[in-house]
């Protein structure tokens, strides 16, 4: 059997396994959610994939990189970085929307980590904030992209925390603010997270991670508002796991480190 | 952390100068007059030494909990709240480790706001506790440059020092005296700054870890024969292992500066997980804060006066950044990690654009850390070793460690070109 290549992204909120052939080309890609104590959804898929594909070397990364089986592991900046260097050659910034953080990444054109800033220990503007604002809101998450193309509203939501950001969102709803500029505001409030972060102008800016999967509208925002050259990755959930993937390969460029 | 002889030595040093804590005592922030206190007689307590020992013995954070009950803010620095929090439940880690039954009562009090106002906030809360006299010295703040003006300002604030202390004691001070205890003040801190420069060799014989634990003498024997022992012997030691090419971090790569206050609660794991990305962290600003390499015995006061306002801490942004920038090329670094501290504005400095200056002037990156002195509620260790290891990754080079900056620092075109 050719030999393939295992990147794991242990997420604050959900696991992504990727796999790459001998030859760098993405062939499988599971995402799950991250549950510590109910492991056997992730052991499944892990035993499906040692079936289908003969893992030669495996790379862990994302906040619970230490805690499964791995040859190496590397950080998801790092990872992410290298995943987006498969599909997006070129010096490049990254906006990781996660789960827990917001983390921008300046690449080169090998996929290795320039720079890199992330957000302060506050769920502001991340997958967490987005859940918890949403369902106050009562906005079906899986609709929120779409429902906020309705609005051209400039209302944003001004809360710094995600606790303020409740209250606020209950003054809006007894206020009779429609579901679509509820929508669109709660995006505002990501931008405004997003616009502090030291983002290079002069470099495109690729978003990825889990957040911009689901949410796609917020890429019209940041575009609008931030960046100009607002590009969403190739399968932005799995950036990280991909790029653990290609590290765990370790062929070519930046990415053998 | 490295194995050191100078460990077991400590461990007496400290014995001794605890059970030496009898009374004449005077309280003493750590940047204080504390020369003066021991040449009027005083044994000298630091709480600030007491409040990192809370902060290492991880017994802090329910005692700062006690002193927000009480009135103290969130985000106060968390020493006075761990320190407050522990007196008020009569508790103290030098019993467990010295055998003190509780921290010595003041005969009188004594504090420097060189290093911020929460310093005469804590003191002053100990001085309505005990009843006790209690003095503060205010040097001018922020200085770029510290002026003749702003000495003889300390030093008339000094006498005042001297006439409280005289008036506990009953007794002159003894000028000779003072003059004395000033020299060993000097030739202590002179070994303390050569036993930090033995971090100047590559690989480094000892880190930030290690200096944070033997620097207990400096702060808290500062101006006896016993600290100046104590490092005579330390420095020997160290010299030794840098002469012999001895690693604190194996296969050390990268060589880190350390920014701002220690994470006390967590200081060995920081140490293990630098040491896992091969990260020395070779030099800091709290560890070289206490080098007062300007004291001068014929002229006490006014030397003590300069040292006290000439600290770090004490100075503008610009002379910082020049003192920084100097640091950064004598020990050969090649990242800085700026620790941002919750409940200590004073000493981080990573809040008014320094970081982005000194990268500029230097071309060396930064990273910052969030977290705090005391209360590792603000610290989060997956944020924290995440952080770390993207910076590990991006200072090495592909093939190998980085190349020192022995040739001067880059243009600032060449930083931008990179």
């Amino acid at each position: 059997m050719p030999e393939h290549f295992l990147g794991i992204d242990l997420g604050s909120s959900y696991t992504k396994l990727a796999v790459l052939d001998g030859s760098g080309a993405a062939v499988h890609a599971a995402v799950l959610p991250t549950r510590s104590r109910r492991r056997d959804d992730f052991e499944r898929e892990l035993a499906a994939i040692r079936e289908r594909f003969a893992i030669r070397r495996v790379c862990a990364t994302g906040y619970g990189r230490r805690s499964v089986a791995s040859d190496l592991q590397k950080t998801e900046l790092v990872c992410a970085a290298a995943g987006l260097a498969l599909a997006h050659p070129g010096r490049k910034c990254i906006l990781d929307i996660g789960g827990e953080d917001i983390k921008v990444i300046e690449a080169d054109a090998d996929g290795g980590v320039v720079d890199f800033c992330m957000n302060d220990k506050c769920a502001a503007g991340t997958g967490a904030f987005l859940v918890e604002i949403a369902n106050r809101a009562e906005l079906d998450l899986g609709e929120m992209s779409a429902l906020s193309r309705q609005s051209a509203s400039e209302r944003v939501m001004n809360s710094f925390c995600t606790v303020f950001a409740m209250s606020e969102i209950l003054g809006w709803k007894l206020g009779g603010v429609s579901a679509e500029e509820m929508a669109r505001g709660i995006y505002l409030a990501v931008v405004d997270r997003v616009r502090r972060l030291p983002i290079r102008r002069e470099l495109p800016l690729f978003l990825c991670g889990g957040v911009i999967a689901y949410h796609p509208a917020l890429a019209d925002l940041l575009r609008d508002n931030i960046h100009a050259d607002v590009q969403i990755a190739e399968r932005p959930q799995y950036a990280a796991a991909f790029g653990a993937a290609a590290l765990a390969r370790g062929a070519g460029g930046g990415l053998e480190r | 952390m490295s194995r050191l002889r100078a460990q077991d030595r400590l461990k007496a040093a400290l014995q001794g100068y605890y059970a030496g804590l009898t009374a004449p005592v005077a309280w003493c922030s750590s940047v204080g007059p504390a020369e003066i206190l021991y040449a009027l007689g005083f044994h000298v307590y630091f709480p600030e030494n007491h409040g990192a020992l809370l902060g290492a013995s991880r017994t802090a954070t329910p005692n700062i909990l006690r002193a927000q009950r009480e009135g103290y803010g969130e985000e106060v620095c968390s020493y006075l709240t761990a320190d407050i929090g522990a007196y008020l439940a009569g508790e103290t880690p030098l019993t467990g480790a010295y055998g003190l039954a509780s921290v010595p009562k003041p005969d009188l009090i004594v504090y420097c706001t060189n290093q911020c106002h929460e310093v005469a906030e804590w003191f002053g809360f100990y001085a309505r506790e005990f009843q006790c006299p209690c003095v503060g010295v205010h040097p001018p703040r922020y200085v770029d440059e510290v002026s003749e003006s702003a000495i003889a300002h300390v030093v008339r604030q000094f006498e005042d020092v001297i006439a409280a202390g005289e008036r506990v004691t009953g007794a002159r001070l003894d000028r000779k005296r003072l003059a004395e205890v000033v020299d060993l003040s000097r030739r202590g801190a002179e070994l303390w700054k050569q036993t930090l420069e033995t971090a100047r060799s590559t690989p480094a014989p000892l880190t930030f870890w290690d200096s944070t634990i033997l620097m207990a003498p400096i702060v808290t024997m500062r101006g006896t024969q016993a600290c100046v022992d104590f490092y005579r012997e330390t420095l020997e030691e160290l010299r030794q292992l840098a002469g012999a090419g001895t690693a604190a971090v194996p296969d050390e790569e990268v060589r880190l500066y350390w920014e701002g206050m220690p994470i006390w609660g967590r200081l060995r794991k920081l140490s293990d997980w630098f040491a896992e990305c091969r990260a020395a962290v070779v030099a800091s600003t709290y560890c070289n804060s206490w080098v007062f390499d300007c004291l001068e015995a014929d002229r006490p006061l006014a030397s003590m006066a300069e040292a006290c306002t000439r600290i770090f801490i004490n100075r503008s942004e610009d002379a910082k950044l020049r003192i920084l920038r100097e640091l950064l090329a004598d020990y050969r670094i090649d990242g800085v990690v700026y620790h941002d501290a919750r409940t200590c504005g004073n000493n981080t400095n990573c809040r008014f654009g320094l970081p982005r200056r000194l990268q500029e002037a230097t071309g060396i990156p930064f990273l910052t850390l969030h977290g705090d002195l005391n209360d590792l509620r603000f610290f989060s260790e997956g944020q924290t070793r995440t952080r770390l290891e993207t910076f590990a990754e991006r200072l090495r080079p592909r093939g190998g460690p980085p190349a020192h900056r022995e040739e001067g620092f880059p243009s600032p075109n060449q930083i931008r070109a990179r």
